[in-house]
């Protein structure tokens, strides 16, 4: 190799084994000067311990609280290609006719034109469709390292969103959803995210605590 | 008989004109009275005065009639003038239009022919015939500019009035501005505008060619004062751009054999004796301009570097030179700005037309279209093997279908986002390799870190993202390998691939016992993995590297290796040549290597990049090859000369990776960059 022995390259070599992807040492955030650093910061926190949602949370300092709101939801979104996965197995248009968690509410799929009631495996791909194009749009997300005020404002109607998947899951396959719970620990921090930065109101977070069996009040907004 | 009469006694009626009017008070009352008594009062003289009377108010009476005549003629006469030029601006208008229509035609023959060999079906890029010609682009709207301002000194010197030319601009404003809001296919219009844009540049030099000519003739008139020197220079300026458009069309030397007639004729013709063969249009303009150009070559002492040619300092040049009036300068501005940014744009592009034939002629690429999408670093994307479309892989677990026809205009112009078609997901860890099935079968395969493979039947190219989900669209999953499938290749319905569990496995992913044989190099656990493998020889033998750096080529007949040797280097890819027996890989030390496939000699090896070389494409007619790595850059390669002919620096870096796969269309002029920052790029 023509790099310095000393140097560690950070890379995912064709053939590398799957246990091998990603492992490399840690690389201290300060030392990041790639515009992708949050990603790469909160990837590397999550690898080492997914569980660990105060870890994970912990905002660098000097950090822009918006490009990290931000990033964490990309990676939200990029990990609940998994939970969607998971469902496109038995959530079926014919089973789940709607997407709803509890009785209370249809929800209308915000993908199209004019809302629609679209079955529940629709209504999940398709937000996560639309979360996919509206976080990379160039037009409210050109830039990875400072963000407008006005887009960080977007990422509260994504969330909520999402947050339906998650009570969809819940409700309907909760199987599926203990078992994706388990491996990522994904919906406990989404909802450890949106608490401690306000950006969805508690009284939309329908989901009973997930470390107790303790329900909470369902009333929704 | 009675008017000479009176007429001799003309003199008369001066004399007695006090009498006339009595008379006439007396006749006038004398109307009621029954006749004889009235013949009795006349006298001849008086009848005489009276009738001398009549005829002088009935003379001056013709006389206003004849002044209005002569009026309303005039005024038809203006009118018929004004209709007439309107007419003759309108015809040059569509005559400009087919110019650059036919212009950009050839330029788009031309550019597919030397890039393919193959002669480029117009119907597919030409829009419908009725469709009106509109043009809204801005490049275009420059030569709009051009033209009118042509059109205007022209009429100028025929004679026309100023309000008729104001009268006229507007209107033409109004034309122009209604043809503005039609809608446009994008596609279209974008297409049109980057082979525009190409037209325009190779114009540049023609331009300059034509000054250069120009120069030599004899210069005619002086130099008139202030606001008129301005506008003469301008318009040779813009006289020797739609000259210069002519010249490049008939310096053509190209077989343009298909195109249609009057192709041929012009490229078989020098431009001066053009006359009688060319379209009659196209001749009538050609005199025109010959005729301007004659009359204003001595525009041509602004030099040799119009500012068509170079932008807008070229244009401050002339305005600052010619103490410029008022009333133009603030036109031109504009124009040379709109021109400024055409030329600007396209610097990068090292083309010239002038020199244009099969031996030098180069293409440069572009980055036009910017795929944003996924969440996480793309490792691998492929072409659809005829459409405009492709298909990208990525770490954040899925892969996108992406119709390149279907784009969003970004914000700052330069390039256009595509919005996928379709997101597939099935794959449970990050997707590592693409590869594309036969033409036809609409099909393509993954492989991912998860250890599947899996077979996906493409949505059609007209799918709507928000469609219901169609578990159709996955196919088979092939799960034989235990690791990361590193690497895929298809051909003839079989497929390749390559894994970290140490094998390379042949299939046929739609039959019932898919697996086809299985590969492998040594059987003791820790030899080391493959890390891409392709088809070689006609697909009848397979070429793997693997991460120690040996290439060993397999007889996929009998399973057996057939040619081993080694490289210092981990490798990362391998690609074979479409026609030659020769392997080229790319290596982690910053070399490609081409080896040849009978001997195993290695044919060539050069330091490639900056960094370690991460993506090969092979162009389909094994003319270029494309390569990508970690330094950020794309590089295109003369395989002939084995020179690097283009370099693109496409992506950002995420930890140490960067630019993880590249890729060549099979049929359309597209190349394709995959970043780990989780963009994928397609230049053309």
């Amino acid at each position: 190799m023509a790099v310095e022995a000393v140097q560690i390259l950070r890379r995912n070599r064709p053939g590398s084994k799957a246990k091998d992807f990603c492992r490399w040492p840690d690389e201290p955030f300060e030392e990041m000067d790639s515009t992708l650093a949050v990603q790469q910061f909160i990837q590397q926190t999550i690898r080492r311990d997914p569980s660990n949602l105060e870890a994970i949370l912990k905002m660098p300092e000097a950090q822009d609280e918006g490009v990290w709101k931000y990033e964490h939801l990309r990676q939200f979104c990029m990990e609940l290609n998994g939970l969607a996965v998971k469902l496109q197995a038995e959530c079926k248009p014919e089973t789940c006719t709607q997407m709803t968690a509890t009785e209370q509410w249809i929800f209308l799929c915000a993908a199209h034109k004019t809302p629609k009631e679209c079955p529940a495996i629709d209504y999940t791909r398709h937000t996560l469709d639309g979360a996919a194009c509206l976080l990379n749009s160039n037009k409210y997300f050109p830039s990875r390292v400072s963000i407008k005020e006005s887009s960080v404002a977007k990422l509260g109607s994504v969330c909520r969103r999402v947050y339906r998947i998650f009570s969809h899951a819940y409700f309907h396959h909760r199987a599926i959803f203990d078992a994706f719970e388990k491996e990522t620990h994904l919906c406990k921090r989404f909802t450890y995210f949106v608490t401690k930065y306000s950006i969805i109101s508690k009284d939309i977070l329908i989901l009973p605590k997930l470390d107790d069996e303790q329900p909470v009040g369902e009333s929704e907004a | 008989m009675k008017i000479p009469t009176a007429m001799d006694d003309s003199s008369v009626s001066h004399h007695n004109g006090g009498q006339v009017g009595s008379q006439i008070g007396v006749s006038v009352n004398n109307k009621q009275n029954d006749e004889p008594s009235q013949s009795v009062q006349y006298s001849i003289p008086g009848i005489l005065h009276f009738i001398q009377h009549e005829w002088a108010r009935f003379e001056l009476e013709r006389s206003q009639w004849e002044v209005d005549r002569a009026e309303f003629e005039a005024r038809i006469a203006f009118l018929q003038g004004e209709r007439k030029g309107q007419e003759n601006l309108k015809n040059d208008l569509v005559r400009r239009i087919k110019m650059l229509e036919y212009a950009l035609k050839q330029e788009r023959a031309k550019f597919h022919k030397l890039k393919y060999g193959v002669e480029l079906q117009q119907g597919d890029v030409r829009p419908p015939p009725e469709e009106p010609p509109a043009e809204p682009e801005p490049a275009e709207r420059a030569q709009w500019k051009q033209g009118r301002q042509l059109i205007k000194q022209y009429l100028q010197e025929i004679g026309y009035t100023d309000t008729i030319l104001d009268v006229r601009s507007n209107r033409v404003r109004a034309l122009l501005g209604l043809n503005n809001e039609e809608v446009e296919n994008p596609n279209y219009r974008n297409y049109d505008k980057q082979q525009h844009d190409r037209c325009d540049y190779s114009m540049n030099h023609m331009v300059r060619k034509y000054d250069y000519d120009t120069g030599k003739e004899p210069r005619k008139s002086g130099v008139s004062a202030g606001g008129g020197y301005n506008e003469e220079g301008l318009s040779v300026q813009e006289t020797a751009a739609v000259f210069a458009n002519f010249e490049f069309l008939t310096n053509q030397e190209m077989d343009m054999d298909e195109i249609d007639d009057l192709d041929a004729k012009q490229s078989h013709h020098p431009p001066g004796k053009q006359g009688e063969e060319v379209d009659h249009e196209a001749e009538e303009v050609l005199n025109e301009l010959n005729l301007l150009t004659e009359r204003e070559a001595d525009g041509g002492g602004q030099g040799d570097e119009y500012p068509v040619g170079s932008g807008s300092s070229g244009g401050s040049a002339v305005a600052a030179g010619a103490g410029a009036g008022a009333g133009e300068a603030d036109e031109e501005p504009l124009a040379l700005g709109e021109l400024a940014q055409l030329t600007v744009s396209n610097e990068p592009e090292a083309y010239d037309v002038a020199s244009a034939n099969k031996e030098s002629f180069r293409k440069t690429w572009n980055a036009k279209y910017t795929l944003r999408s996924h969440f996480d670093g793309v490792r691998a994307l492929a072409f659809h093997p005829t459409e405009p479309a492709l298909v990208t892989a990525s770490e954040d677990h899925t892969l996108k279908l992406w119709n390149l026809q279907r784009t969003v205009p970004a914000k700052k112009s330069a390039g256009l986002d595509v919005e996928p078609l379709y997101t597939f997901r099935a794959h449970t860890a990050p997707v590592l390799c693409l590869a594309m099935g036969a033409p036809r079968s609409e099909e393509c395969f993954s492989g991912g870190l998860d250890g599947t493979i899996r077979v996906w039947n493409l949505p059609p190219p007209t799918a709507d993202p928000y469609d219901p989900y169609d578990p159709a669209v996955q196919g088979a999953v092939l799960r034989d390998h235990t690791d990361a499938v590193w690497s895929l290749s298809s051909a003839h319905g079989r497929l390749l691939s390559a894994s970290a569990d140490g094998t390379v496995r042949l299939w046929a992913p739609r039959a019932a016992r898919p697996l086809l044989s299985t590969l492998r190099a040594d059987e003791s656990p820790t030899a080391p993995a493959p890390a891409a493998a392709d088809f070689a020889d006609a697909a009848s033998r397979a070429a793997v590297v693997y991460r120690d750096g040996t290439l060993l080529l397999y007889d996929l007949e009998t399973g057996q290796p057939v040619l081993r040797v080694a490289c210092d280097s981990p490798a990362h890819r391998v690609r074979s040549h479409p026609t030659l027996p020769l392997l080229v890989t790319a290596h982690e030390d910053r070399h490609i290597r081409f080896w040849d496939g009978v001997s195993g000699r290695c044919a060539h090896t050069m330091v490639a990049h900056l960094d370690a070389v991460t993506g090969l494409a092979l162009d389909p007619n094994g003319l270029f090859l494309l390569s990508g790595s970690h330094d950020c850059s794309v590089r295109l390669w003369n395989l002939d000369t084995k020179t690097c002919v283009q370099e693109i620096t496409a992506h950002r870096k995420k930890f140490d990776e960067s630019i993880l796969d590249v890729a060549f269309h099979p049929l359309r002029p597209y190349i394709a960059s995959a970043g780990a920052d989780g963009l994928a790029k397609v230049f053309v």
